[in-house]
């Protein structure tokens, strides 16, 4: 039972993650590989915020969404600039830097030995410190999320999105500022991002750089991509799918180095696979076709 | 202290170099980034180690690996690429496939030799001459050669041959290149097989001098392609004047801060490019990556 708890909780997690990102990626063409620097900053600022100020989850959640926000604008409005490639280059290297700072300084960050001693999330006087109690939290915020997310892209300004996906052009003819637009987006979808890892570092109440590799932005993005960008249900699928099937390989029995690499050569031709016969994914809009 | 400081960024420039030009050949020749030449890097190097491991003599080994890792680039062109561009695909969906051919592989690697790491060294690390107050080994110095040989060699292929000239003409325009009677396929192979064979050279080149990891592909990817766009897409001294550049900088930067920033610097140095000056030092037009 703790065990399908859990699996439920990073499937909330990575709900977050996908439809945050595929706010950038599928609705607005940006595809984007630094969704786990912006998932461990949240993470990171929750920590450090609830271990020395014992603060409570509202706060922490809003703490984190800012600064990932602050360093979206940072980070957009000089490269969003880029066509679309060069902005791929471009998030890869926000993504290690970001990386490396959590790895490196080791002053605010600890390191490679990470955060323990994250405490329990704290909601409106109570602490949510089992299980059940956490995956509560973890599916309100994640619909949050997605009911924010499903809101912007339904409504005019989700068309305008969409326009830009298509043809930046033709948007920035119809009197759209194209640049503005993107800005806008990537920092909602990067603050949203940061939620997600707000709630795990109250789940896991230890957080170390592994978590928050290029890798595993690769594996948010072939969430996105393999579930169908574009969609809202897509990604969600892709994020169960691949949240659950790790569990499935472990219960195969293979040993976990192995297991590891093997999961790993299956997402890499799967997204191969995607391209070739399938880019729009599973049931998603967008095939990065533009 | 000075001399070896710049002696070692020209050793990794040099390694940058080759891998960089390797690189920017096919951006530059197929239009979009192939993330998997830094599969194929790692695999040269692994091939040099198997079939070192299985007795051969490095003389052999060596052009074995190179010729195995041009066929592995030229049956990831055949086999994905040339299929996704018959059905025009855009770069990002080239981009996220190259992406996927990279995960396989370097996976690949790992599964069939394991994580740990590997080296060709038998005897104990050889001492090296002294020069000016520094100390290169015979591989180092074949390693600055062998990269000043094949950069020339690269710029003699492009600028004065015929299969050159229409790796050029593809470049600039692949719609133009084929109405003058150009077989794009066959360039874009081409390019695909000479890019393999620069990347592949680099990796023996740094397995014989130091030693392999299957991560070894990542960190020669991006440098690779930070070298490719601080030099200017495009062309053959920004490539390598990119490679050299990084080299410096990370030795240098080496010298002044704690080395786990090495990194650091280098994707900073991308981060500055990309904003002020996309186009890099030697490039033309930003919005057409420039020709050869």
């Amino acid at each position: 039972m703790e065990y399908i708890l859990h699996l439920l909780i990073m499937i909330a997690i990575y709900t977050i993650l996908v439809v945050s990102l595929d706010l950038i990626a599928g609705y607005t063409g940006l595809l984007s590989i630094a969704h786990a620097a912006f998932y461990g900053i949240g993470a990171y600022v929750t920590a450090l915020l609830s271990i020395h100020f014992r603060t409570q989850l509202p706060l922490n959640v809003m703490a984190s969404a800012i600064v990932a926000a602050f360093l979206g604008v940072i980070f957009a409005v000089p490269l969003l600039r880029l066509r679309d490639d060069y902005f791929v280059v471009a998030t890869l290297g926000f993504q290690m830097i970001l990386y490396n700072i959590f790895n490196n300084w080791v002053g605010l960050t600890g390191g490679p030995l990470g955060l323990p001693g994250i405490p329990k999330a704290i909601l409106l006087g109570t602490r949510i410190d089992t299980s059940p109690k956490f995956l509560i939290v973890a599916a309100g915020l994640a619909l949050m999320v997605y009911f924010v997310v499903r809101r912007l892209v339904r409504s005019p300004y989700g068309r305008v999105l969409k326009a830009i996906r298509e043809d930046e052009r033709f948007a920035q003819a119809l009197g759209k500022n194209v640049r503005w637009y993107k800005v806008q987006v990537f920092v909602v979808g990067s603050a949203l991002a940061a939620i997600a890892g707000c709630l795990y570092a109250h789940y896991t109440t230890f957080i170390d750089p592994t978590s928050f590799t290029v890798r595993e932005s690769i594996l948010i993005t072939s969430m996105v991509i393999l579930g169908g960008a574009g969609s809202l249900r897509g990604p969600i699928l892709g994020a169960v799918m691949l949240t659950v099937f790790p569990e499935l390989l472990r219960f195969i029995g293979f040993q976990s180095s192995v297991a590891a690499n093997l999961r790993q050569v299956l997402y890499g031709s799967l997204l191969v696979l995607a391209m070739l016969y399938r880019p729009h994914g599973l049931m998603g809009e967008f095939g990065f076709e533009k | 202290m000075l001399s070896q400081i710049l002696l070692d960024s020209l050793i990794a420039g040099s390694i940058y170099a080759l891998v960089a030009l390797g690189f920017g050949l096919v951006y530059s020749t197929a239009g979009f980034f192939h993330f998997a030449h830094g599969a194929v890097y790692a695999a040269g190097a692994y091939l040099v180690f198997s079939a070192w491991s299985a007795g051969l003599s490095l003389y052999f080994a060596v052009p074995l690996a190179i010729v195995g890792g041009m066929l592995i680039g030229m049956l990831m062109e055949i086999g994905i690429y040339r299929p996704l561009r018959r059905k025009r695909a855009s770069n990002l969906t080239l981009l996220i496939a190259s992406l996927g051919m990279f995960i396989v592989g370097q996976n690949l690697i790992s599964l069939i030799f394991g994580d740990d790491t590997k080296t060709l060294r038998t005897g104990l690390v050889s001492e090296g001459i002294p020069i000016l107050g520094a100390r290169l080994t015979k591989v180092q110095l074949g390693i600055i050669t062998s990269s000043v040989l094949l950069i020339g060699c690269c710029w003699f292929l492009l600028k004065k041959t015929k299969i050159g000239r229409a790796m050029r003409a593809v470049a600039d325009d692949p719609q133009l290149a084929a109405i003058r009677g150009i077989n794009v396929d066959r360039v874009i192979l081409f390019a695909f097989a000479v890019g393999s064979a620069l990347g592949v050279t680099a990796a023996t080149l740094v397995a014989l001098d130091s030693d392999m990891t299957p991560m070894m592909g990542f960190y020669a990817l991006l440098v690779a392609v930070v070298a490719v766009i601080a030099g200017g897409i495009g062309s053959i001294p920004g490539a390598a004047l990119g490679g050299l550049l990084i080299g410096a900088a990370e030795q240098l930067g080496a010298w002044r801060l704690p080395t786990e920033w090495q990194q650091t610097i280098v994707f900073s140095i991308l981060i500055l490019f990309l904003t002020f000056r996309p186009q890099g030092f030697l490039g033309r037009s930003f919005d057409k990556p420039g020709t050869w």
